[in-house]
This record gives C-alpha cells, structure tokens and sequence, in this order.
C-alpha cells in the first residue's frame, strides 16, 4: 500500500495529464502580447480556476520503492537511501531499518549499466 | 563608409527574410505565448512514473460474482467494532459547526 503523500502524487499526475491541453490553451492567451489587454485578463482568471492538483510543479518525484520524497537519484526513481518499510511489516517488533534501496539494486544487478567503483 | 541605408528599407528587408525563411514577423519582439503551444505535453509521461501496484479492493470490487474477500480490511473493521464496544472509539463525525464546537468544548 503506497503512503498517502504518494497517493497525492498519483492523483497530482493524473490531474495534470487531463488537464494539461486546455491549461495550455490558456497559457497562450494569458502570455500572448499581442491580443488584448481584457482577453489576456480573462485567461488569467480562467487559469485560476483550476486546482491544485492540475499545476505540472505540485507533482514530485518520489521514491518508487518506498515513497521517500528526498535524495532520489532522477535516472532510477530510487531513494539513496530510504527505509525498507515492507520488511518491518513482517516483523511488527522490530522499525524499519534504513535500507539502501539503490545501493541493494545496483548489487543484485537490477539496475542496468551501474556498477560498483573500485580504484 | 556605409552607406545610409533608411529604417523603413531596413524593415523591409526583414519581413523579406521573413517571409522566405517561413518565421514570424515580430519587430517589437512581442511574446507570442507560442512557447506554450510548442511544447511537448508533459502529462502522458508523468502518470507512468510509479509502477503498477497490486490493489486487493480494487480487483474484488472489479469481479464483485466472485465474493472474494479482504482480510486486513476485515481485520481492520473488527478492530474498530471491537475499540468502540470498550468505550476507546473515534467520536462520531460532526453534522454541523455547532456540533464540533461542543465537541472541542468538552476536551
């Protein structure tokens, strides 16, 4: 089950892809120069008048393993490092130990083209 | 020495290129708002970021003729019946702004 912040993010994303053309649209009119002066005003207020989950900067790029909202490296879409919390749902004694999500990946040979340095 | 060559020659000149070259002629370098329609469209590629997920309540809501039936949800549903039979429950949602101010009152 992803976290709720992730949850926000799906809905973020899902939001800003069916509302992305009509955004555009608006866009246009809004920061087009050469129209005038009221029909730029009303695209401004038109763009305003969409939520907050349709804006392209509310969307964020999260850990796709463990949701963690920092330190993700952009090529795999991994935390440097982030806790493995499917793990302590098996064991409800122990809390989630940080995990390296990127670091165990790279070593198993998931992740294609890295490797480990040595020198 | 060059010579002097008018403004207006000048101009013309460039709505000539201009109109060779197919680019627009815009002398007081106005903004277009061209840039938001030549963009590529970032939404397609933005819901693909997370991998597909695995989701029980979906799937048995899908194939309801199966009666599938989820055990945490049904863990977590005993869990709140049997909370609120010892007194230890969430108190029932506010129908009104009366009732929550009663509610935040009494704490």
């Amino acid at each position: 089950m992803p976290s709720a912040r992730v949850i926000r993010d799906i809905k973020a994303r899902h939001g800003v892809n069916a509302n992305e053309i009509a955004r555009r649209a608006y866009l246009f009119i809004a920061r087009n120069e050469t129209l005038s002066p009221q029909v730029r005003h009303h695209a401004q207020l038109q763009l305003n008048t969409f939520g907050r989950y349709t804006r392209p900067t509310t969307v964020k790029n999260r850990c796709i393993e463990s949701g963690k909202g920092r330190g993700i490296i952009s090529e795999f879409g991994l935390s440097r490092v982030s806790l493995d919390i499917t793990s302590s749902w098996a064991r409800l004694d122990t809390l989630p130990q940080p995990k390296f999500q990127f670091r165990l990946k790279a070593l198993k040979g998931e992740l294609p083209g890295v490797q480990k340095a040595s020198w | 020495m060059a010579a002097f060559v008018p403004p207006s020659r000048l101009r013309a000149l460039t709505q000539l290129r201009c109109s060779i070259f197919q680019t627009s002629y815009n002398p007081e370098s106005l903004r277009t708002g061209a840039k938001y329609l030549r963009a590529r469209l970032r939404g397609p590629s933005m819901v693909g970021y997370y991998p597909a997920t695995f989701n029980i309540p979906e799937i048995i809501r899908k194939y309801p003729e199966l009666e599938m039936v989820d055990d945490e949800e049904q863990e977590r549903l005993q869990d709140v019946i049997d909370r609120r039979r010892r007194g230890k429950g969430a108190p029932k949602k506010a129908k009104s702004k009366a009732d929550s101010r009663r509610l935040q009152k009494r704490r």
